[in-house]
């Protein structure tokens, strides 16, 4: 699964870790995020990370 | 300042700081700031939204004793900075049957910068009702406004939003109301290119929340309370929108007179052809006043000499803000002089990344302008005036 990058702040969003604290779990890939989650460093919508 | 009455239940208890006059060491307070603190007296428990900076807990805690208060329940934390959090140690000491209501993620970081213990912490969720006996609570999630923790406090009876930082102002005055007054929009405007711009889309999701509570008060928790969130809600939406007004911001630095000639023949020529232009001195201007004409200007123009190769850090002072805050600017052009040769466009640029704007190809000029350079400048002129018709 690929990992992103958020393209303001350069936090790595690995799908294997997915982000538990803001309610994605381990193993979610990025395409199955929802669209209302943001960057948990900087608060950037999804549509501003990139494939890495 | 004394309590303050809002009605029968609820009373202002924060703190007016009339003179300070730097937050964060970085953004300017002319007109001071305040902390709104406010005791909510149910007919079961008592609630405290938030506290003051911890410079002035001397005046949340006359204030308490002023109203009598003997007991608090519950202190609510709706936002972890320390401006609103510093002293809730403090109050917990001082009342100890408090608990301290928030949610997980304020929880996390009130715990590790004010070492507050486990036990004290009560957390709640989106829409959770917490009751006071003939008054209920509700808090409402709101993040990123500024912080990832941030929520919203809903007095369902009075209808009151405790909104935090969300619609505030750095504002210290004896009116605690406010209806319509534009110097409350204005420091309101300022507070949120300063503070919210950055989040522009996720403020939308918030303001639909806000929205839905159908508040008849907005009581943030710096400046004045709104007695019609209107006012305030169609503020907010304005400067969130896409929307951009045809105005050139051009913030500027010059040495040796070079890029100020360069700026002066920008402003005229924008004058004569009536485009808005926002000329900023850097090194004399306040950074809040340049962070709110970046709320809706469609262009930006950044002037600046040459300095060891680079800008004058003045400039990518300012490039450096205007890539933090991401306002919704379209176009950025970048004019300025050099001696004998530089990396002005490749240092700057980088910094602007993060802008969602077309770069307009860059002016600089060798020396003090000649012919060919406002030749070039025209060029920059008549770009800037096709875009913003």
């Amino acid at each position: 699964m690929d990992k992103y990058v958020c393209k303001l702040c350069g936090y790595i969003y690995d799908p294997e870790k997915g982000d538990p604290d803001n309610g994605v779990n381990p193993g979610t890939p990025f395409s199955e995020v929802p669209d209302s989650w943001v960057c948990p460093i900087c608060g950037a919508g999804k549509n501003l990370f990139k494939k890495q | 300042m004394s309590a303050i009455k809002l009605n029968e239940a609820v009373f202002w208890v924060g703190a007016m700081h009339w003179d300070r006059r730097l937050f964060d060491e970085l953004i300017p307070l002319p007109d001071g700031t305040s902390y709104n603190s406010y005791v909510i007296r149910g007919s079961e428990k008592t609630a405290l939204i938030d506290t003051v900076d911890p410079d002035c807990e001397h005046q949340l805690f006359k204030n308490l004793q002023q109203l009598n208060v003997k007991k608090i329940d519950y202190v609510i934390s709706n936002h972890s900075e320390q401006d609103h959090s510093g002293i809730i140690p403090r109050v917990l000491s001082e009342f100890p049957q408090a608990q301290l209501v928030t949610n997980s993620k304020a929880k996390t970081i009130l715990a590790e910068h004010l070492e507050i213990p486990e036990q004290k912490f009560k957390i709640v969720e989106d829409q959770d009702i917490l009751s006071l006996g003939d008054r209920k609570l509700k808090f409402v999630m709101t993040p990123w406004v500024h912080w990832p923790e941030t929520m919203t406090t809903f007095l369902e009876e009075d209808r009151i939003a405790f909104s935090c930082d969300f619609f505030g102002s750095h504002l210290a005055t004896s009116k605690l109301f406010t209806d319509r007054d534009p110097k409350v929009l204005r420091d309101a405007k300022r507070y949120y290119a300063e503070i919210m711009m950055p989040f522009r889309n996720q403020i939308t999701r918030n303001i639909a929340a806000i929205k839905s509570l159908n508040p008849a008060i907005i009581a943030p928790s710096h400046g004045p309370v709104y007695r019609d969130p209107e006012f305030i809600i169609s503020a907010y939406e304005q400067w969130i929108s896409d929307q951009v007004l045809p105005q050139v911001v051009i913030p500027y630095v010059s040495m040796h007179g070079s890029t100020a000639r360069i700026v002066d023949y920008l402003v005229d020529k924008f004058m004569e052809i009536q485009i808005e232009v926002l000329p900023f001195n850097i090194t004399v201007s306040d950074v809040g006043e340049i962070a709110m004409s970046l709320v809706d200007a469609s262009t930006v123009i950044l002037a600046s000499p040459t300095v060891l190769t680079m800008a004058h850090p003045s400039a990518f002072y300012v490039a450096y803000l205007l890539g933090a805050l991401r306002p919704k600017t379209k176009y950025i052009g970048l004019v300025g002089s050099y001696g004998w040769g530089g990396r002005m466009v490749e240092v700057i640029k980088p910094l602007l990344s993060n802008l969602n704007a077309e770069f307009l190809n860059p002016v600089l000029v060798k020396g003090y302008p000649r012919q060919a350079d406002y030749d070039s400048l025209d060029k920059l002129i008549e770009t800037v005036k096709e875009k913003n018709s």
